[in-house]
């Protein structure tokens, strides 16, 4: 499980405007399955093959994936666990819509709002991203800025996602009062 | 804490938070007035109350659970054990606002029985029930983490920053509010100045607008980005929701004057032509002239971005008297089980079926691909949300997306046309 250390890791790069249903994933696919069990063998699969042929193939775990504008726009929560599964530890953007943030987050991938990533990296190069501390550091030692996460958003994000969080926090509670 | 002006979404939020005041940007921790929530991620939901060990929710009379996106258990598919499990869930948790198939869409179950009142916030599943903002309630999209929500009676936000859009003029004929939101997502989505921000509608043009328009504008917004939406609740809204409520408490909110807004808008109602959006972007609005002659296979009129009462009888002021092209399926749904009824009542379904358009339960239907699938190279015309590849069916199918008028004209057409020689000639009749 990535999401407990603060991810360091090779970009993958890509443009503005990346739609999340029919980009990153495949809706037609996906739809047939709302309500089972995600299917991460076949999100992996179908994740960003469309833009990056060589993706599921060649990811590896603890890279990071970098996007410019309205990144992932459209996305349902099959999105954000393809990503996740293709073992990607912290996404980084120029913008996104904020529901991005929240389906990610609670499937225990980190995604950090960075204006000026898109110029400052290149596909290959090995970051940091530091959602706790909200900054961005690079190879040549330059911080980028983005919005730190709450103290609510960093404990989703080490427990791996809101459902983990959850679990333990209410077995917490009934050993409390047993 | 700062004592600075406060928009829409600041008051609503702040009074969720038992705060005087939020700044933008703020994270808060909330308590909802309801949270709403479909089917379609029940399963998955229950999963998830089983794995953490959720006996009994704190507040089941703030839960409102609507089956809207699987109206029927049709063959073929899971979800008639949805339904079941859903259902039974709310029986054990003492769930009243239980609505299942063809009660209509969470937006219209929200705002028809009386759950969306001035001043609310509504944790929901989807960004599209902004909807509810035309009776002054907030909207919190949240998708999948409704269930926190559910079970722990509150959640954490990021305070919005607000944008404000200033409506003037008139619509002009066979202009609908779908070709005013096609133009603001034309003109906003790609500079993303609407992104993240509750965007906040007012001015002389919106005061001219039916309740159904205004829910229209508001519905499509998330496609630009936008987090949320709202108006400030006018007479016509206030007496909406007053017929409603039976009792229930609401709150009047307006933006402080020298409130902070990081995006400002103005359109003149009166210079918006009807438009249709190509696929595959939800931004991709072009004058139906461009488009006009594009041959399609399927019409649908419905979702919550076109299946309201206004639409069906705009639908209904072209069908009438006409039949749709015989190589055309026409699908029309109504929003909700009250515009169902209305519609019958006005005599628009009948006119409707006359045409030769399947009518079908309340529900998203069509807009999810649910029923109406495409095949490999079809073409659509749909009031619908959605026109990316592969909503509908066949990755290689079009889906083009108007108003009302467009797609019932255009269904009679069988190809993409500018209604408004049909709808003239409609009027001298």
């Amino acid at each position: 499980m990535t999401g407990h250390a603060t991810p360091r890791g090779r970009v993958w790069r890509f443009g503005n405007d990346v739609s999340g249903d029919d980009g990153i994933i495949e809706f037609a696919i996906i739809r047939e399955g709302f309500g089972k069990a995600f299917d991460e063998d076949a999100l992996r699969a179908m994740c960003f093959r469309r833009l990056r042929p060589e993706f599921p193939s060649e990811v590896r775990p603890g890279d990071i994936v970098v996007g410019g504008t309205n990144f992932a726009h459209h996305n349902h929560v099959e999105v954000s666990v393809a990503i996740r599964a293709s073992g990607i530890a912290a996404v980084v953007v120029e913008s996104c819509e904020a529901g991005f943030v929240r389906r990610a987050l609670n499937t225990g991938l980190p995604v950090m709002i960075c204006p000026g990533i898109a110029a400052a990296v290149a596909d290959g190069e090995v970051i940091e991203a530091d959602p706790a501390a909200g900054e961005v550091r690079l190879p040549s030692g330059r911080v980028l800025r983005a919005r730190p996460f709450s103290e609510r958003m960093v404990e989703i994000w080490r427990a791996g996602g809101v459902i983990p969080l959850l679990e333990r926090e209410f077995a917490m509670r009934r050993a409390a009062s047993d | 804490m700062s004592m600075s002006a406060q928009t829409v979404a600041q008051k609503i939020i702040a009074r969720a938070a038992g705060r005087g005041a939020v700044e933008a940007g703020e994270y808060v921790t909330v308590t909802p007035d309801y949270t709403c929530c479909q089917e379609l991620f029940w399963p998955g939901h229950k999963r998830n109350l089983e794995r953490i060990g959720v006996d009994r929710i704190p507040r089941p009379d703030k839960a409102v659970m609507v089956i809207d996106h699987s109206t029927a258990a049709a063959m073929g598919s899971h979800h008639h054990e949805t339904h079941r499990t859903l259902r039974d869930w709310c029986e054990r948790q003492g769930i009243e606002n239980f609505f299942g198939p063809g009660n209509g869409l969470r937006h219209q179950v929200l705002t028809e029985r009386g759950f969306a009142r001035p001043g609310t916030l509504i944790f929901s599943d989807e960004g599209n029930i902004a909807s509810i903002g035309a009776l002054g309630a907030l909207n919190i999209p949240i998708s999948t983490e409704v269930l926190v929500s559910l079970i722990q009676d509150e959640n954490w936000l990021a305070v919005p920053p607000s944008a404000r859009i200033t409506l003037t003029g008139g619509l002009g004929f066979g202009v609908t509010a779908r070709d005013v939101i096609q133009t603001i997502l034309r003109d906003a989505t790609p500079d993303g100045r609407l992104l993240q921000c509750c965007v906040e509608f007012d001015g002389p043009g919106l005061v001219e607008l039916s309740l159904d328009d205004r829910q229209t504008l508001l519905a499509s917004l998330f496609h630009s980005g936008a987090y949320t939406g709202v108006m400030e609740p006018d007479a016509l809204a206030l007496a909406y929701v007053a017929a409603r409520a039976a009792g229930r408490p609401w709150h009047v909110v307006k933006a402080d004057p020298g409130a902070d807004y990081a995006a400002r808008l103005t359109y003149d109602l009166g210079a918006i032509a009807p438009l249709v959006t190509v696929p595959p972007d939800a931004h991709g609005a072009v004058p139906v002239a461009e488009v006009a002659g594009t041959r399609i296979d399927q019409a649908s009129i419905g979702s919550c971005a076109g299946g309201r009462l206004d639409d069906l009888r705009a639908a209904a002021r072209i069908l009438r008297g006409r039949r749709i092209a015989s190589h055309v399926t026409l699908y029309v749904t109504p929003g909700s089980r009250g515009i169902y009824a209305e519609a019958a009542r006005e005599g628009l379904l009948e006119i409707l079926a006359e045409a030769g358009a399947a009518i079908l339960a309340p529900g998203c239907t069509t807009c999810w691909g649910y029923q109406g699938v495409l095949n490999d190279g079809e073409v659509s015309i749909s009031t619908q949300q959605f026109n990316y590849q592969g909503r509908n069916g066949s990755r290689s199918a079009h889906v083009f997306l108007g108003g009302p008028y467009v797609v019932a004209a255009s269904a009679v057409a069988g190809r993409i046309v500018d209604p408004r020689p049909m709808l003239a000639e409609a009027g001298a009749a």
